[in-house]
């Protein structure tokens, strides 16, 4: 196995969900050694799915499986004392802390920032918030549906409505969550960099609705100063843009104008195409909706794929609308061995979406399947943090 | 008091990439304190410089000069810039010598675009052993598709998201830029990773990255449900799997809406007494997560009913102070007027040499001890003398020779 690159790192996260699970994921398929705090009751991803048809389970839940690649797991009580003073040992233990928790959780327990910085000054503490740990929504409550409307981006979903009338939509699935990963993932790196240089840690806190507001940045500030649009009714070239054909919907992004050349060559050199004037982005704008009847009649004969490797091959871009089944068996995806398999005790062995980036010199992988609630719990407490076995027993016991 | 390090001081970046993905990924290293020089052209600017995405059609042709496109302005930020036209010998000897000074080398063109140019990782690692060189390109470097061209939207189309976004009854959407800003940080975490492991091993490496994969991982439940249970997740609008009610509602007005997540029982009873029908959390209709999620359909239209006749931020407002999770759908100028956000320091002021003070979007995270300090971004060409002459150290004469020859140009 080759050496991932974040080997050595060691972080603590106490993190439910998709924000940090997602965030401790990136680490630990890089090679960190990510332990994982669930409470004895487990993380609730282990009860969202989806789950094999036999039903709901909580070691067989996907959004736990996918999340939780490559992390030991241990349980431990917070509220109680043995468990507690666990887990401020692990705190002593660790590099970086991800907590996606309101931060009155461990304040409580009388872990705020200061007490922790106090008892580990080089520990980098990230916490994930729904709208930041200051201001005055700083207790306000979050989720897919609220902050992605908060942040900005839900408000011009879905892109091209032709019902201004119906409510914004969201983006599927957790996208919230895992962009809010993401960003705590740049941010808790640079924290790593910045102890290189200076010895010491320091808190981060991230927003999740500022991460929406950053997905929105070039719109946000083209909107104040550019005069451009925002909205989500079809005021771009209807021509372009999501298409319907035989076996499903594609994306043609026909933007420029030889874009636009090769597509009307794609299409069989319509006689309308034969008009200089749609060689102008200007003019195409303005008399779109003119030709959007023939692109669309066109479009109903073709089948996504077939007209996806025509058209690219023009070097138009273009993009079929794939679903999870179309993904699995992509190509593309194929060559590159982005899905990787990973055998899990209670699910078997099963192909995992992998990662967009390959390194040549510390190549992302899934060292382990998702810990099963409490599995490394003796291996964490006594060989990470030297428990005997009277004090484990002890713990256990208490938990 | 001595000044604190940034976390990246030190660190040399050549910044080759254009449009969102591969410059926000350079600003979001430049923020945390790298040096990230922007190399472009007066023969091949950043488009975003001149224009704008999803620009009001003016029947005259619409060009903004180069330094004042905000698509650039945002995502360019505490960047260096030089220009140089590639399409010259010349220049990229001065563009390969500049990448073997660098500590990491970033680009997002078609695949194959920097080995032609001979600023491929094989090329540089022979003059710098320890480099670290990121492609985002939009399918990968090899493979059957590598040589499609992509932006957002059509990456969001293939990487799936697409088509589990919308309403059930309407076909799918990509937002867009969204996806772009999203690849960026994704890589930016990546650079940063190997960078870790140069610390650690002295290892250079190359980074190979895919926007359609990028947005492939933020949906490896569904990926994974669909291997357990062979289900194709379909789009789902606003609902949640479990949760009612998960939705958007009509506020009073034009546009106006409100989001509102209810998870718990409680919150559910808070909701129903801010509503004025506390009668309708013991209602077997709705009494419980199952019976809500039934229900759906009616409870949507109850609660809709009653916020289509009131004020927007005064719903989210009530909503808010009986501890539920609720939020205006905000558009761009709700959001610069949002006093959380400004409570924040969300939004930055910079002095733009042309434009004057700009409030743009900031970082979506405060660090403790590396506040960041986001500076405009380049005026095109603004750090040639600094960057040729102090970092490669050509002479004042040299360099007047390559402007003249339109090789600095």
């Amino acid at each position: 196995m080759a050496r991932g690159a974040l080997t050595g790192l060691k972080v603590l996260e106490y993190a439910t969900m998709v924000s940090g699970p997602y965030c401790g994921k990136l680490f630990a398929d890089l090679g960190a050694d990510v332990i994982k705090v669930e409470p004895p009751e487990g993380d609730p991803a282990r009860h969202f799915g989806p789950f094999p048809k036999s039903g709901p389970h909580p070691e067989r839940s996907a959004l736990f499986l996918y999340n939780n690649t490559s992390k030991r797991g241990i349980t431990l009580d917070l509220d109680k004392a043995a468990g507690l003073a666990a887990f401020k040992r692990l705190l002593q233990w660790a590099d970086v802390l991800i907590d996606n928790h309101p931060p009155q959780r461990l304040e409580k327990l009388g872990l705020g920032w200061e007490a922790i910085h106090e008892m580990n000054p080089r520990l980098i503490y990230t916490s994930i918030t729904p709208y930041g740990r200051t201001g005055r929504r700083a207790n306000v409550k979050g989720d897919e549906v609220t902050l992605i409307q908060a942040g900005g981006l839900g408000n011009i979903l879905p892109a091209r409505s032709m019902d201004i009338d119906r409510a914004p939509v969201k983006l599927g699935g957790y996208a919230v969550g895992y962009h809010g990963a993401i960003a705590a993932a740049t941010a808790t790196m640079g924290g790593v960099f910045g102890r290189i240089k200076t010895g010491r840690g320091q808190l981060i806190d991230v927003s999740l609705q500022e991460v929406v507001l950053m997905l929105v940045r070039p719109n946000v500030a083209g909107n104040r100063y550019n005069d451009t649009t925002w909205s989500r009714v079809p005021d771009r070239p209807p021509a372009m843009g999501r298409t319907e054909t035989k076996d499903g919907y594609i994306i043609i992004g026909a933007a420029e104008d030889h874009h636009f050349r090769a597509f009307i060559e794609l299409m069989g050199n319509p006689e309308w195409g034969a008009s200089p004037a749609w060689n102008s982005n200007t003019y195409r704008a303005r008399h779109g909706m003119e030709i959007a009847p023939m692109i669309n009649e066109w479009a109903a004969q073709q089948t996504k794929d077939d007209i996806h490797h025509r058209g690219a091959k023009k070097g138009i871009p273009m993009g079929p609308v794939n679903s999870v089944e179309d993904l699995l068996r992509d190509g593309q995806y194929a060559f590159r061995g982005y899905f990787v398999e990973v055998e899990h005790p209670e699910v078997g062995k099963h192909k995992y979406a992998g990662w967009p980036h390959q390194m040549t010199a510390s190549p992302p992988q899934v060292s382990r399947p998702a810990p099963m609630l409490g599995q490394h719990n003796h291996e964490v407490l006594c060989s990470v943090l030297g428990y005997t076995e009277e004090e484990f027993e002890h713990l256990s016991k208490g938990r | 008091m001595s000044r604190i390090p940034m976390p990246l001081e030190g660190i040399r970046v050549a910044d080759f990439s254009w449009v969102w993905a591969g410059p926000f990924c350079g600003m979001l290293l430049a923020a945390l304190g790298a040096e990230v020089i922007k190399i472009e052209g007066h023969k091949r600017t950043d488009m975003t410089r001149h224009g704008v995405m999803w620009r009001l059609y003016d029947p005259a042709p619409f060009a903004i000069p180069p330094n004042q496109g905000m698509s650039f302005n945002s995502v360019n930020m505490s960047k260096k810039s030089v220009t140089l036209d590639l399409a010259k010998h010349e220049a990229r000897e001065l563009a390969r010598r500049l990448a073997a000074k660098s500590d990491v080398v970033l680009d997002n063109l078609r695949a194959g675009a920097m080995k032609r140019m001979g600023l491929d990782y094989e090329s540089l690692r022979k003059l710098n052993p320890g480099i670290i060189v990121i492609s985002v390109s939009s399918r990968g470097q090899e493979g059957p598709q590598k040589d499609y061209g992509g932006f957002a939207s059509i990456h969001q189309a293939i990487g799936g998201v697409a088509y589990i976004t919308g309403y059930p009854d309407d076909g799918p959407s990509a937002s867009g830029g969204d996806a772009d800003i999203m690849n960026a940080a994704t890589a930016a975490f990546t650079v940063m990773a190997a960078l870790y492991h140069r610390e650690q091993t002295g290892e250079g490496q190359f980074i190979d990255y895919s926007q359609t994969e990028g947005v492939t991982s933020l949906m490896g439940e569904l990926l994974l449900g669909y291997e357990l249970n062979g289900e194709i997740p379909e789009r789902m609008g606003n609902a949640h799997p479990w949760f009612a009610p998960h939705n958007v509602y009509r506020c009073w007005g034009v546009d106006r809406w409100v989001a509102l997540e209810v998870h718990t029982d409680e919150e559910f009873v808070a909701l129903c007494k801010v509503i004025g029908q506390p009668s309708l959390a013991s209602d077997p209709r709705f009494a419980t997560r199952e019976a809500r999620k039934r229900n759906e359909a009616t409870l949507d239209k109850i609660i809709g009913q009653w916020t289509r006749q009131r004020d927007r931020d005064m719903v989210v407002n009530d909503f808010c102070k009986a501890g539920l999770a609720a939020a205006p759908s905000r558009n761009g100028r709700d959001l610069y007027a949002d006093p959380h956000l400004r409570d924040r320091g969300a939004f930055v002021k910079v002095q733009h040499p042309e434009l004057g003070e700009l409030e743009l979007v900031g970082l979506p995270w405060k660090m403790s001890e590396s506040p960041i300090e986001l500076k405009c971004a380049p005026m095109l060409g603004q750090d040639n003398d600094y960057v040729f002459g102090e970092i490669l150290g050509l002479s004042r004469m040299e360099i007047d020779d390559l402007r003249e020859r339109e090789i600095i140009y």
